[in-house]
């Protein structure tokens, strides 16, 4: 009798263990498949190579998890990308007229940046409040708010990319710096800062709280409402950190950019163990989550595999996440 | 409780000083006056410069538009060949573009196209005149006339294909939509923009830049 509780103990301190670092074993085996079929992908270029093209999806993730934390769900991410990136080159480019001064504000490189980052926080504001005062589901909301910002884009850019933004824009998304891409150093900081907010902070435990279970957090007097808004502040001035990005990269707004990129960052939240319901996951595990995306979009690529095959192959291993999410969720 | 509410304000001051300095220090935009902008910057403009080119570059070209009957011949034979030889490809998109004219008979009309024949006994449609709303990049990118590298600024290249568009709408199709009926003889020069090597070529879809029905 002893023997078999001893026995299913440790038959579910064995499972626990895996489910904690189900996203690092999984990064693990794909570093060694990798490794084993491409002797182009374990080499120095190639690892900045993948830590450069993951650093616009890990701003965006970031703020995903917030939100997903909370049990909500931001499929405006992309579009507000968009919109930050394209308000940022068109005001460095071009400026605002106020006809009416005969006066003409021509922004510095740090007004664009700082142009497109506010437009990300206006918008991911308008997405909390809509979610928080008129009581619209995220999913409705930031649908809404995609729609929006893909159209206001497409206003603001007549439809063209916004091109030459000058060389210290473009310092942004193609400056090295200590040998590391600035892009790469721009979400390491956004990840270091967002790490310290969750673990250290108040507002850090009220997101889990809020996520956790809503209606206690509320009785225990957390201002939800509050932490909401905040919430999806922050990943729309997140989207515009990504935005600011992938514009200065490509030295051009793309009133396009960002399509789809909503998936790839909800693929990486999952993937890196953030429940879907909220209360439960972490930064870190985002980190890895984007990590496994890179690498598994890199090595797809550098083995000749098919685009078309590796939307296939993505949406099967999130198909997977949610799964062991789901599974996970469900025997504790 | 005046204590506490120093203690509250104290950060928020803190970062509103700070902000002022920041900005201070590196301040987000200048403010110019206009004119002077405008005198060192003069504006593309998009109107002026399609203005000359519609006159000048353009009608001097019509001439060296390809054969309809020569191209559609070639598209039947080997449309993979015809592309080679008349085609113009621009941009990354794998778009690629022909300018072409010729003369054909209207075999039917409709709101936004004009059907036409180039074979006088025939009433198999070899050509179709778009007539409604002109969007794309057909002329611009379809004539080998301007090539976006002799601009500076993209947009001001964008531009120059929407006052081309625009021009199309209000000068070549009311003239052509008022007077194309079934029968009538159409001399027409323009440009088709082909999506991909997978696209039906019968009929070829024109964008007009000049249209004489006769």
């Amino acid at each position: 009798m002893m023997e078999r509780l001893m026995e299913t103990r440790r038959r579910i301190l064995l499972r626990n263990s895996l489910a904690r670092f189900q996203s690092l074993i999984a990064l693990g085996a794909m570093l060694v498949a990798m490794t084993l079929l491409s002797n182009k992908f374990m080499t120095a270029d190639n690892g900045r190579n993948i830590l450069r093209q993951i650093s616009v999806n890990l701003c965006l993730s970031v703020g995903m998890t917030l939100v997903v934390l909370t049990a909500g769900i931001d499929l405006s991410v992309g579009a507000i990308l968009a919109l930050s990136g394209a308000v940022a080159a068109g005001v460095l480019k071009n400026g605002i007229v106020l006809r009416h001064f005969h006066v003409m504000l021509q922004f510095t490189v740090f007004g664009a940046v700082l142009a497109g980052i506010l437009t990300g926080l206006a918008l991911g504001c308008f997405n909390g409040v809509t979610i928080t005062r008129f009581g619209l589901p995220p999913f409705v909301a930031t649908l809404g708010m995609f729609s929006i910002a893909r159209g206001l884009t497409m206003l603001w850019t007549g439809g063209f990319p916004i091109t030459d933004l000058g060389a210290s824009f473009d310092y942004i998304g193609t400056g090295i710096l200590f040998a590391i891409p600035m892009p790469v150093w721009i979400s390491a900081a956004v990840v270091v800062m967002f790490v310290g907010v969750m673990g250290e902070t108040k507002f850090g435990r009220y997101v889990y709280a809020v996520g956790g279970n809503e209606l206690a957090a509320m009785l225990s007097g957390v201002p939800i409402n509050r932490i909401k808004l905040w919430v999806y502040m922050w990943a729309g001035g997140l989207s515009g950190v990504a935005g600011l990005i992938i514009t200065a990269r490509l030295d051009s707004a793309q009133p396009n950019a960002g399509l789809g990129y909503e998936l790839d960052s909800i693929a990486a939240v999952v993937i890196g163990g953030t429940s879907l319901s909220g209360g439960r996951g972490s930064i870190i595990g985002t980190v890895l989550g984007c990590v496994i995306i890179g690498v598994l979009n890199n090595g797809l690529f550098l083995l000749n595999v098919s685009p078309f095959w590796q939307q296939v192959v993505k949406g099967f291993v999130i198909l997977i996440a949610v799964a062991i999410d789901r599974r996970n969720a469900r025997e504790t | 409780m005046n204590d506490s509410r120093w203690k509250s304000w104290l950060p928020r001051t803190g970062c509103l000083l700070g902000l002022v300095v920041v900005f201070w220090w590196a301040p987000p935009f200048h403010i110019v006056e206009l004119n002077g902008v405008q005198q060192a910057h003069p504006a593309f403009d998009a109107v002026a410069f399609v203005d000359k080119f519609w006159f000048g570059r353009l009608a001097q070209s019509l001439d060296r538009a390809t054969d309809a009957v020569v191209l559609e011949k070639a598209i039947r034979t080997d449309s993979k060949a015809a592309r080679e030889k008349y085609g113009r490809v621009a941009g990354l998109g794998g778009d690629y573009y022909f300018f072409v004219a010729g003369e054909g008979r209207v075999v039917s009309v409709n709101q936004h196209e004009i059907a036409l024949s180039l074979d006088a006994d025939s009433s198999s449609t070899d050509v179709i005149l778009e007539t409604g709303n002109i969007f794309g990049n057909a002329v611009r990118d379809g004539t080998r006339l301007l090539n976006v590298s002799d601009f500076a600024d993209s947009q001001d290249f964008n531009a120059i294909s929407s006052e081309i568009n625009r021009r199309i709408e209000e000068q070549v199709l009311p003239n052509l939509r008022a007077k194309a009926v079934v029968g009538a003889i159409v001399h027409f020069a323009g440009c088709a923009e082909v999506a991909d090597e997978g696209t039906d070529l019968h009929p070829l879809l024109v964008v007009p830049v000049s249209a004489v029905v006769r």
